[in-house]
């Protein structure tokens, strides 16, 4: 008979808990900044769940990164299936992959949303990894399963889009719903790099 | 990218903490946290096992926002190894599992005995749960078998297979069809394929008869 008595061991059940208490709560914000609330819930306890089994493989010096790394290719998942279901039913809504913010986020600066979801995704992935899971490029490589010295390089491409984007609606909002905005001959880097 | 420009990315998290914006974040040590952690420290650290019976479903802990088909198959889980030990307890015993309530397994997304031993008796008399059947209903991903005889692992009137959300194809790996006679064996709750479970054929009942005695 098949037996696997492992999810009552006490040792791998003190050893999750422990990986829980430290990622937890990250990982929540990792998927709420990426998905609904219903989604990411679901991704999360996916999430979990997969650390549970493979809790043997995450490795000891990049707990969180490896983790992110798993939340992120289950939403990827969850969005593949997600688009197969809803494939005849308002494609384009499903479809706005990237960021997700809060309905009452008062956020200061809309323009780099904006730029940042104009963005190819490989870009924009190593740019939040960056900037809101507040990750070093060596931790990065572990969420992509990638180098760190390929993501130093994705990383500064990532940047200098990212500022032409911005550039790009700056310069769209400029001169009409802008009434207090400097011109762009003020904006700082608007004729550099 | 200059200093600025870093600094609107940073403040632009939609999750940034301390932020008017923030969702509600669920602690481990919230109630909640704990229940959603216990539930998946009791899943087995294979694959998701046996659904639930219907009279236990209300029971089942689960996260107050996972209302998705998704995690009730964690939280089943939970139940579901409970279910399966009585169930195997109740076939010597006689108490703890209440006749005329479905079976239920699931078409994972691996089975139990992925490793594909060649089909036998010796590997068949292995298996925690063996019946014969006959397909009454299927619905999308869920199958009704009525059992005709149960050799092992059961004594319920009924069996109900489910592929979890998202992997309805597996239910194709047993062509099941309404009406035909079903030979199926499971292992942790999910249905054995590699020839171990399929059409009541001649080779596949004496397969079943030599394992289990006819």
């Amino acid at each position: 008979m098949h037996t696997d008595h492992m999810h009552t061991d006490p040792d791998r059940r003190a050893r999750f808990e422990e990986l829980a208490d430290e990622v937890y709560e990250p990982l929540q914000r990792y998927l709420r900044r990426r998905a609904s609330a219903d989604a990411a819930d679901d991704a999360f306890s996916e999430t979990l769940l997969t650390i549970w089994r493979r809790l043997d493989d995450v490795p000891a010096d990049a707990r969180l990164p490896w983790c992110y790394g798993v939340a992120r290719r289950i939403l990827s998942n969850q969005r593949r299936s997600e688009r197969r279901r809803l494939r005849l039913v308002d494609r384009l809504a499903t479809t706005a992959d990237g960021i997700v913010p809060a309905p009452e986020d008062p956020d200061p600066f809309p323009e780099v949303r904006v730029a940042l979801a104009a963005l190819p995704e490989r870009d924009r992935d190593v740019l939040m990894l960056w900037a809101w899971e507040d990750l070093a490029p060596r931790e990065i490589a572990v969420v992509l399963d990638t180098t760190p010295n390929a993501i130093s390089l994705r990383l500064s491409r990532a940047r200098a889009k990212l500022a032409d984007e911005i550039r790009r609606q700056d310069e769209r909002g400029a001169g009409h719903t802008r009434d207090e905005a400097p011109t762009r001959d003020e904006i700082p880097g608007e004729h550099g790099s | 990218m200059n200093d600025d420009l870093e600094t609107r990315l940073r403040a632009s998290d939609p999750m940034a903490p301390g932020g008017t914006g923030e969702v509600p974040i669920e602690a481990p040590t919230s109630p909640e946290g704990r229940r959603r952690l216990e539930a998946i420290m009791s899943t087995p650290t294979t694959e998701p096992s046996i659904e639930q019976p219907h009279e236990q479903r209300t029971e089942a802990p689960r996260a107050s926002r996972s209302r998705t088909p998704w995690f009730a198959g964690i939280a089943a889980a939970v139940v579901a190894v409970i279910a399966v030990g009585a169930i195997i307890v109740g076939s010597n015993s006689g108490d703890s599992v209440v006749a005329g309530d479905p079976m239920e397994l699931s078409a994972g997304p691996s089975d139990a005995l992925a490793s594909c031993l060649a089909p036998s008796a010796d590997v068949l008399r292995d298996v925690e749960v063996a019946f014969a059947g006959t397909v009454t209903t299927i619905d999308g991903e869920v199958v009704t078998l009525e059992v005709t005889e149960w050799y092992v692992g059961g004594d319920a009137p009924a069996v109900i297979v489910t592929a979890p959300a998202g992997l309805e194809a597996l239910i194709g790996s047993v062509p099941f069809a309404v009406g035909d006679d079903f030979l199926v064996s499971a292992t942790g709750g999910v249905v054995n394929y590699c020839g171990l479970s399929g059409a009541a054929t001649p080779e596949m009942q004496a397969m079943y008869d030599a394992a289990f005695g006819g």
